[in-house]
């Protein structure tokens, strides 16, 4: 087995499971009220696959970017346990990466936003909380 | 001008004064905090005219790893909460048997990288994100 840190050469007592989503699904809302970023976030299954719809705020409002599926990560190489997820959209005149930690609870979401249209925006990063929707309490 | 969000319509993105932001937060040479991390043990940025170059050591059973040098350009980091203009760093390993795809940002004083680890050597392992901290030590080997 290869490796380029010790924490990857693991011994394996599954067998190529999937990870399970399930603590992802459901709607996800910025802890931040003025965000000028990523209002909400939704994750549900599309043909079989976990998506995210995602609402960025505008000047006027949210702007729907539409859905795209999500890459998940495990907590660890031998572990099963959903504990982040990537995804791109690429807008044409930009592309936005996000690549987000599950902590505590909260998704940690680091944004890389791209700029393609010549415009003299530097590309730039950014994190946001958000805390998913509930009805426990 | 196009945009997703009205963070796109931010006016230091096209301020030149954003581009011209102090480098020397990211550049250094950094050791993990926890001496017994399997992970990253140490991580080396320099700045190469507008790109940093990233070199990353993962902790091997014999020694250090040297992964594939990465060279990236600089992201504004325009994190509201902190109020902080700074850079932040993407930085993509790549590897025959793995991808490891990192942002890289320093808060107050700590580097922080997290990791995403993508395998395709078929060995059922889990692609995984994992996240370490760094102090910044003397740049002399």
């Amino acid at each position: 087995m290869e490796f380029a840190q010790v924490y990857d050469r693991v011994e394996l007592d599954s067998v190529g499971e999937p990870l399970d989503p399930s603590g992802l699904r459901g709607v996800w809302i910025n802890s931040n009220p003025d965000t000028n970023g990523i209002a909400r976030m939704e994750f549900a299954d599309i043909e079989g696959k976990l998506s995210v719809r995602v609402d960025g705020i505008g000047p006027d409002g949210l702007i729907d970017w539409g859905s795209v599926p999500v890459k998940l990560f495990a907590a660890a190489p031998g572990s099963r346990n959903t504990a982040g997820f990537t995804c791109t959209y690429d807008f044409g005149f930009a592309e936005t990466r996000l690549q987000a930690m599950i902590m505590k609870g909260l998704i940690v979401l680091a944004q890389v936003h791209e700029f393609k249209d010549n415009s003299g925006r530097m590309e730039f990063f950014v994190r946001e909380y958000f805390a998913v929707v509930h009805d426990r309490y | 001008m196009d945009f997703k969000l009205s963070g796109h319509l931010d006016p230091a993105l096209t301020d030149p004064a954003t581009r011209k932001l102090r480098t020397d937060k990211l550049i250094g040479r950094w050791l993990n905090t926890n001496p017994d991390t399997q992970g990253i043990v140490e991580c080396v940025i320099e700045q190469e005219g507008e790109l940093f170059k990233i070199d990353v050591f993962g902790a091997g059973p014999d020694g250090p790893i040297h992964w594939p040098t990465c060279r990236t350009k600089p992201l504004a980091n325009l994190e509201e909460e902190a109020g902080q203009r700074a850079f932040a760093l993407s930085a993509t390993f790549e590897f025959e048997f793995m991808t490891a795809e990192t942002y890289i940002r320093v808060n107050k004083g700590v580097l922080v990288i997290v990791l995403f680890a993508s395998f395709r050597d078929g060995s059922k392992r889990s692609d995984y994100v994992n996240r370490e901290f760094f102090y910044r030590v003397n740049r002399e080997r």
